[in-house]
């Protein structure tokens, strides 16, 4: 079973003390923060970024106590910590959740639920032929989006139900490593209501974080099946109707790069939107992870790249301050781009 | 047409309930008109049904936000379309395409906050509006237990367009409330239609308790052998909470907490669940029971006393809907007001805030024309609650205060805010003295009302000798059997109707 001790565990084995526990924090919770973007790229860790948005600083911080207690981990530095041989061991024995895909995933993560939690109601009430019922989802978007796909279906209403039904067993029975239930028992059908996430745990005799990091992961598998067989789930595929699925950029960034392609210079930029020139150094160090062949070489020269990327492989750390004591020469900013862009695990 | 074809063809019920025909010709008869009908009885159709007669729009004034969207969902179902709820949901695009086509919707329903929005008020001045409905009237009231300063500018507003037709609903009004409502409106008189508060088939029964821990044992012990469904309110989360925990682990019955920290999904999905019985108790605050339709709840236990007689009788009132008996238990442990002394209290600015908050305006720069602006920051630093800084927010930004000075305005809002305390202390005396009370309990509550109980029925209260081992449950509650239902077979059963060959 699916545990978040483990995970935690293995973002701190990753992140090797070079950072505090609070960036695992921040990446769970898929923090917007050029910091947190750079970290889950830097370090591996992209597949957990955002997969746990609900989770508080106070939960967080009690299960980091809990690895402490069972000595899986040590203190380093403060709030940061190391794995122990113990630790290690641990992570050998606990699977990593497979299909969790936390960047790609999780703008979109809720609201694949909210459509799919939607749309199994009101097909069931089709079945059913019951009209008058209080829809489960108030979301206005998710209420368009089921009006839309519903003109779609080209099968007859009574019907869509068996359909529905035997796409998500046929999608559900493939895989070994998720466990259903997880998602099942949340849905609401005809005069049958979902459980919410706190009686689905304990319906399952699971934890709640360990409940939540294992509904999680089936839907990413979920997501990732349908996506790669849409033609074999041809209902099920239109729950990604009009998603906008490829935003790997913030939406100020996404602003910046507009202007950089103009062939404005970062200055100018930080002038024209009115904003701090380090923080348009952050959406450059943004573009450097998610845009393939952005070119750093108009910001660092060649040689310099090379010297960052040697003295970090020889010190083995991505500590900024670490590089910057060994080359005065270069500025955080650029040291900070060479490493997004060549610096992933 | 006749009424009674109207409320067939569109609603499909075949008779009235109790008022709402009454209250219907008079409106139809073109008169104001104030409905007191007790809550459970169907006061939407009071306004719903008239607009299939009216020409113009009719405008619905409803206090709060959830209310008015259960209102509007509800109304939707039943196939009309012509529906627009103006508030704070709505995005800015929203409600400008709203504002644009307003003339398309039949009924417009409002939050008091937009109807402040002098833009507003212009686009709902071009329409004929034949009917103008104040739902929650006893919020206009300062002396009703849910008084909002917005409330009381709907005479106002009324005025402005052009004294339509006005119909003034309310659950619970003590006859000062009432004339405050008419006075309040701008009107002379209004037709009062009054269904009795009474509701015969449920039963008040009132418990000492010697302390809080008895008090939870008593709980136990009541919910397992009264007939379920029912409720338990209490004025904690926390309490709540526990209460839920131990029904379910002592393996009593099937029971939720239910309050306003859950999240909106987890909300509707209890509430949903306890309509459809998968639950047997819930165990709420008084965030719970708007909008919950259930026609069988059999019992509503009080862990904790109310904050005041109307509230107490709204929330017994969603017992027995069906007219079958029904039990009404509040436990009382001395020193019990404490706790709504305390929220009351909690509800307002306390002094100390306001002296604080107008030390710090002092040193900041007044607005070009001498108005204040209330800055987040300072609600952040003074500990001001949500509800609280509303008040604060009404009283600096209301139109009347604009001219005055600092210090009257301080001044004003101090008076305010002890006026309220002194009218909800005095509520909370008055219910403590109900519970205290050697009285019939059901001839008490409707002197409060002032009327007068005709017909004495057989199960009425403590007082009067009730014995509640008549809502003692024939079943035995089925042991929770863990049987171990598989995830197809549940999507199964929500999928595939095999009943489904016809």
């Amino acid at each position: 079973m699916l545990q978040i001790e483990p995970i935690i565990l293995y973002c701190l084995k990753q992140l090797d003390s070079e950072r505090t526990i609070y960036s695992v924090y921040h990446l769970l919770n898929g923090k917007k923060s050029s910091q947190t973007i750079q970290d889950a790229h830097l370090y591996s860790l992209k597949k957990f970024f955002g997969i746990y948005e609900s989770l508080t600083r106070e939960s967080f911080e009690e299960i980091i106590q809990s690895l402490l207690k069972k000595k899986w981990i040590y203190p380093s530095r403060e709030q940061r910590f190391l794995v122990t041989s113990l630790g290690k061991s641990v992570l050998t024995t606990h699977p990593l959740p497979y299909f969790m895909n936390g960047w790609k995933y999780h703008l979109f993560t809720s609201q694949v639920w909210e459509r799919l939690s939607l749309f199994i109601q009101v097909t069931s009430n089709l079945v059913y032929q019951e009209a008058r019922y209080v829809p489960i989802q108030k979301n206005k978007d998710v209420h368009k989006w089921l009006k839309a796909v519903l003109k779609e279906v080209q099968a007859p209403r009574k019907e869509v139900g068996s359909l529905v039904f035997f796409e998500l067993v046929d999608c559900f029975n493939d895989a070994t490593e998720i466990d259903p239930s997880l998602l099942v028992f949340r849905l609401t059908g005809f005069q049958q209501i979902g459980l919410t996430p706190m009686q689905a745990a304990q319906k399952l005799h699971m934890e709640i974080h360990d409940y939540h990091i294992g509904f999680i992961h089936t839907l990413h598998y979920l997501i990732q099946k349908i996506n790669c067989q849409s033609n074999r789930f041809r209902i099920l595929s239109l729950l990604f109707h009009d998603l906008q699925q490829d935003n790997e950029l913030t939406h100020s960034s996404q602003k910046t790069w507009a202007l950089l392609k103009q062939g404005y210079s970062l200055d100018m930029i930080a002038t024209y939107r009115h904003l701090k020139l380090s923080t348009i150094e952050d959406h450059l160090v943004e573009f450097a992870l998610n845009i393939d062949n952005f070119p750093i070489d108009d910001y660092v020269d060649k040689e310099l790249q090379t010297k960052i990327l040697e003295i970090s492989r020889d010190s083995a750390t991505r500590q900024l301050k670490i590089i910057r004591e060994k080359l005065k020469t270069a500025t955080y900013f650029q040291i900070r781009l060479v490493l997004a862009k060549y610096g992933g695990r | 047409m006749e009424l009674e074809s109207i409320l067939e063809k569109h609603f499909g019920y075949h008779s009235f309930k109790t008022g709402q025909k009454e209250v219907i010709s008079s409106i139809l008869a073109g008169q104001h008109t104030l409905a007191m009908l007790p809550t459970g009885t169907g006061k939407s159709l009071c306004y719903q049904l008239p607009g299939y007669v009216l020409k113009g729009q009719i405008l619905i004034i409803s206090p709060l936000l959830s209310l008015m969207q259960d209102q509007v969902e509800q109304f939707k179902r039943f196939g009309e379309k012509r529906i627009i709820a103006l508030n704070s949901f709505l995005s800015v695009a929203e409600r400008n395409s709203a504002l644009r086509q307003l003339s398309s919707y039949k009924y417009i329903f409002i939050s008091p906050e937009m109807l402040q929005i002098p833009f507003i008020i212009s686009r709902i001045q071009e329409m004929t509006i034949s009917l103008f409905v104040v739902d929650e009237a006893h919020c206009i009231s300062q002396w009703g237990y849910d008084f909002r300063p917005d409330y009381s500018k709907l005479g106002e507003i009324r005025k402005k367009l052009g004294n339509p037709l006005t119909l003034a609903l309310t659950a619970t009004a003590t006859s000062k409330v009432r004339e405050d409502i008419i006075a309040s409106l701008g009107l002379e008189e209004m037709i009062k239609v009054e269904s009795t508060i009474d509701r015969p088939n449920i039963a008040y029964y009132v418990e000492q308790i010697t302390d809080y821990h008895d008090k939870q044992n008593r709980v136990i012990d009541l919910v397992s052998w009264l007939q379920k469904p029912g409720i338990i309110y209490f004025s904690s989360k926390k309490a709540a909470e526990q209460m839920a925990s131990l029904l379910v682990e002592k393996e009593i019955c099937q029971a939720m907490a239910y309050h306003g920290g859950l999240d909106q999904t987890s909300r509707i999905l209890i509430q949903q669940q306890f309509i459809y019985g998968q639950l047997d108790v819930i165990c709420a605050t008084s965030a719970f029971g708007m909008g919950v339709n259930k026609e069988n709840i059999r019992f509503i236990i009080h862990f904790h006393m109310p904050m005041q007689i109307e509230s107490y009788l709204q929330e017994i009132g969603r017992a027995g809907r069906d007219g079958l008996p029904s039990i009404a238990i509040l436990l009382y442990s001395p020193g019990d007001e404490q706790l709504p002394i305390q929220l009351a209290e909690g509800e307002l600015p306390s002094m100390q805030q306001i002296d604080w908050l107008f030390n710090r305006l002092a040193d900041e720069q007044p607005l070009m024309d001498g108005r204040f602006k209330l800055n987040n920051h300072l609600k952040e630093l003074g500990g001001f609650s949500e509800i609280q800084w509303r008040i604060i927010e009404d009283f600096v930004y209301s139109p009347q205060q604009q001219t005055s000075s600092s210090d009257y305005l301080q001044v004003t809002i101090k008076e305010f805010v002890k006026k309220r305390i002194a009218i909800k202390k005095s509520n909370i005396f008055r219910m403590k003295k109900w519970v205290e009370s050697t009285s019939c309990r059901r001839e008490s509550i409707l002197d409060y009302f002032t009327e007068i109980l005709s017909d004495k029925v057989p199960s009425c209260c403590d007082q009067c000798g009730l014995q509640l081992s008549e809502y003692k449950s024939n079943k035995k509650t089925p042991v929770l059997t863990a049987e171990e239902e598989k995830w197809k077979d549940y999507l199964a059963k929500i999928l595939l109707n095999s009943g489904l060959t016809k």
